[in-house]
């Protein structure tokens, strides 16, 4: 029943992108026998470092969708403080709903069943333009950002264009 | 391609995305996508190689079809024009590593800076260097127009905080590859950014109105002033042959990557001194040429740069022919490039020239408007050819002549002029304030010339009895020249209303755009003194210091010297 409702959902929701794709990401499925898992390629936001970027990522989604988060993936490789470096994306909304052990974050920042393919992509494009150093996924990358732009700008250079080539 | 869809009968459409507009492409069901990125190729006009499409979280490509990827009518793709100058970017950001840019790239520049003569121009050198200079620029035109302002500007809070930081003066140096370079090769030049002492002082010196006052009114006082900065007159002077030379040339350069001196073809005048064609062009960067060590031919040459000056004056004070670009960098590279205006004072080719100028106005006035930089401003050219017979009975005038042959009259104007620059390379960080020295002198001096030109009123004529005070009288009092028809430009002048407001806004948010690019110093400009100077009020407050208000205004008033502020705090109470 849940698994049902999940797959619903999420194929109103792939034939909504389908037709009304958002700005700054395109999503499809990785195995088009498979609803629960997509594919997703991010435009590297313009007037960001990540500018002129096609960023492929995965999302695996729970079979309890949407009370449960999907998990993101990048396949490609991103250089930043809130992807670490398996390319899992850790912001707060994708983490399991209930307040953090750690206080980090606050119940209404994390999963809500509200969200959807859109919202979460939109999330992450802003990451990406904004990264949040507080609680960073890949320590060094939080590092170059804070202390050394120019090195961060370097590699988050080469990323774009690695992922230009793929 | 029409015809393959054609032959595939039926025909869908695709709606194809971009992030600025949305087009409907039909094309057959089952057509390659390389056929379908023509098709948007055509509807987009990018190349094709430019296009990028998306669809499903794939990236499009060309040995696959649309059916493959269950592209089917109704659907939108999403296509991504990738910009043509890519590789360019690239290149540029290759040239910034290295210390010399590729001259390709600076070919690449919208402004066509490579044609000049194939310089390796420093385009590629990167923001740092060209809004230092954009700003020094700025600084120096303001400064240039209204003396007043430069007072204005010292105590402007921002500046304040901007000068009470060496750290961040000596970045926004640094933040130049050549300067950098200089400086390593010249440990004095370091020695001089890392000693915020000698900065500070400077600077002081720079905000003490009376102090300014004199500066402005006597030269030659003011020589003496400089000599009491440590250091002495002899370490200024063994500077200015040091190292003024070499970072007046990287300065040179820099002017290059100046987007303005872009803007209006100016750039060619500081990378053109080999070329034959612009001697003309060359002499007007600098006013203060008689200096150059004084031969009599140089004197002729001198003269006319004095004229040539005038007609920049004149433009500078009473005309809209100032606020152009050009004449804005035409200004600016004027009190940029002494070193450029010597050398080519010095080389034969330009004295002949010259001779040849004085003796044939029609020559003069066909040069001139095959200059490149008259020739891109009708303006500039209309004005210069209105003073050229000025120009020319100035040059005429025995008594100009006279001045310009007689050694000590030169000797006086170069001993000005290395004061000055001197001022320059002893605290470069302050080029904003101490520009007053480079740039304030010209447009003034220029009135008073314009003077002995038209009217052949005294100015000039006196400082053949007396040379010392003449230079210093024409060169910084041009409000006792009587009636002169350019005293606009002097300091007393109107002008902050006229010029002087609006560019000081745009300079201000310059310097605002600099601060914000300098990592540290971003941060120290936008905040309250409080802030800024928050540790040194815990360590006044630590040590009994309790009103807080009154640490503050010390601090303000010290630049952030904790040592000066107690002395300061303990005066006040001593009163």
């Amino acid at each position: 029943m849940a698994q049902e409702r999940s797959a619903l959902l999420l194929h109103r929701q792939l034939g909504e992108l389908m037709k009304n794709p958002v700005e700054g990401f395109s999503a499809g499925l990785i195995d088009d026998d498979d609803i629960y898992k997509w594919e997703v390629l991010i435009i590297g936001p313009p007037d960001t470092l990540f500018e002129g970027g096609f960023f492929k990522a995965h999302l695996y989604f729970p079979k309890d969708y949407p009370l449960k988060p999907p998990k993101m993936k990048f396949i490609s490789d991103v250089w930043h403080p809130n992807i670490d470096k398996n390319g899992d994306v850790c912001i707060s909304i994708l983490h399991e709903p209930g307040d953090d052990k750690y206080g980090y974050e606050k119940a209404n920042e994390r999963w809500l069943p509200i969200h959807t393919v859109e919202t979460i992509l939109l999330s992450v494009i802003s990451m990406l333009a904004d990264p949040n150093d507080e609680s960073p996924a890949n320590v060094d990358a939080a590092k170059d950002w804070r202390e050394n732009p120019a090195e961060f700008k370097k590699k988050v250079a080469r990323c774009v264009r690695k992922s230009q080539e793929e | 391609m029409a015809e393959s869809s054609e032959d595939s009968g039926s025909k869908i459409n695709i709606a194809v995305k971009t992030p600025k507009e949305k087009k409907d492409i039909e094309i057959g069901a089952d057509a390659s996508v390389k056929e379908f990125r023509e098709a948007i190729s055509k509807a987009f006009g990018a190349p094709v190689e430019q296009l990028c499409l998306i669809f499903a979280g794939k990236i499009l490509k060309d040995e696959e079809n649309l059916k493959q990827h269950g592209i089917k009518d109704g659907l939108t793709v999403h296509l991504v024009i990738k910009s043509a100058n890519r590789s360019q970017e690239q290149a540029a950001e290759r040239a910034q590593a290295a210390p010399t840019p590729s001259q390709a790239n600076v070919s690449n520049t919208p402004f066509n800076l490579g044609s000049m003569g194939g310089l390796p121009g420093l385009g590629g050198l990167g923001m740092g260097s060209s809004n230092f200079m954009d700003m020094q620029q700025r600084m120096q035109r303001e400064l240039m127009s209204n003396p007043e302002l430069l007072q204005n500007m010292m105590n402007n809070p921002m500046v304040q905080s901007l000068m009470s930081n060496p750290e961040v003066m000596r970045q926004l140096i640094t933040s130049n590859p050549q300067m950098r370079e200089l400086m390593e090769r010249n440990p004095e030049i370091t020695h001089m950014l890392n000693n915020p002492e000698l900065m500070r002082q400077t600077m002081q010196l720079t905000r003490n109105p009376a102090m300014m006052q004199e500066l402005m009114r006597q030269q030659d006082r003011a020589m003496s002033n400089l000599e009491s900065i440590p250091g002495g007159f002899g370490a200024l002077q063994r500077m200015y042959q040091e190292i003024q030379e070499p970072m007046l040339n990287a300065a040179q350069s820099m002017g290059r990557g100046n987007p303005f001196a872009a803007l209006s073809g100016q750039s060619q005048e500081s990378s053109g001194t080999q070329q034959q064609g612009q001697e003309n062009t060359d002499p007007l960067p600098n006013p203060w040429v008689p200096q150059s060590p004084g031969s009599t031919s140089i004197g002729t040459t001198g003269s006319t740069t004095t004229t040539t000056g005038t007609t920049a004056g004149n433009a500078l004070g009473s005309n809209p022919v100032f606020n152009t670009p050009g004449m804005q960098s035409l200004m600016s590279q004027m009190t940029q490039n002494p070193q450029l205006m010597q050398n080519m004072l010095q080389a034969p080719y330009m004295q002949s020239m010259l001779q040849h100028l004085s003796a044939n106005p029609e020559l003069a006035s066909q040069i001139m408007s095959q200059s490149p930089i008259f020739a891109g401003n009708p303006q500039l050219q209309e004005y210069t050819r209105q003073q050229l017979p000025i120009f020319l009975q100035q040059m005429q005038n025995p008594e100009v002549q006279n001045v310009m042959t007689n050694p000590r009259a030169l000797q006086a104007i170069m001993q000005i002029q290395q004061g000055l620059q001197t001022l320059q390379a002893e605290s470069p960080s302050l080029l904003p304030g101490m520009g007053l020295a480079g740039a304030v002198p010209p447009p003034m001096t220029i009135p008073g010339s314009t003077n002995s030109g038209t009217t052949g009123s005294s100015t000039v004529t006196t400082s053949t009895t007396s040379t010392t005070a003449t230079t210093a009288t024409s060169g910084t009092m041009p409000t006792t020249s009587p009636g002169a028809p350019a005293n606009t430009a002097t300091p007393s002048g109107g002008l902050p209303g006229q010029g002087g407001a609006d560019p000081l806004g745009g300079f201000m948010a310059q310097m605002l755009g600099m601060m914000a690019q300098g990592q540290g110093g971003g941060a120290d400009l936008n905040t309250a003194p409080e802030q800024r100077y928050a540790s040194q009020l815990e360590q006044l407050a630590a040590m009994g210091f309790i009103n807080r208000e009154a640490n503050i205004q010390a601090l303000i008033a010290t630049y952030g010297d904790v040592n000066d502020a107690i002395d300061r705090l303990l005066q006040q109470r001593g009163n």
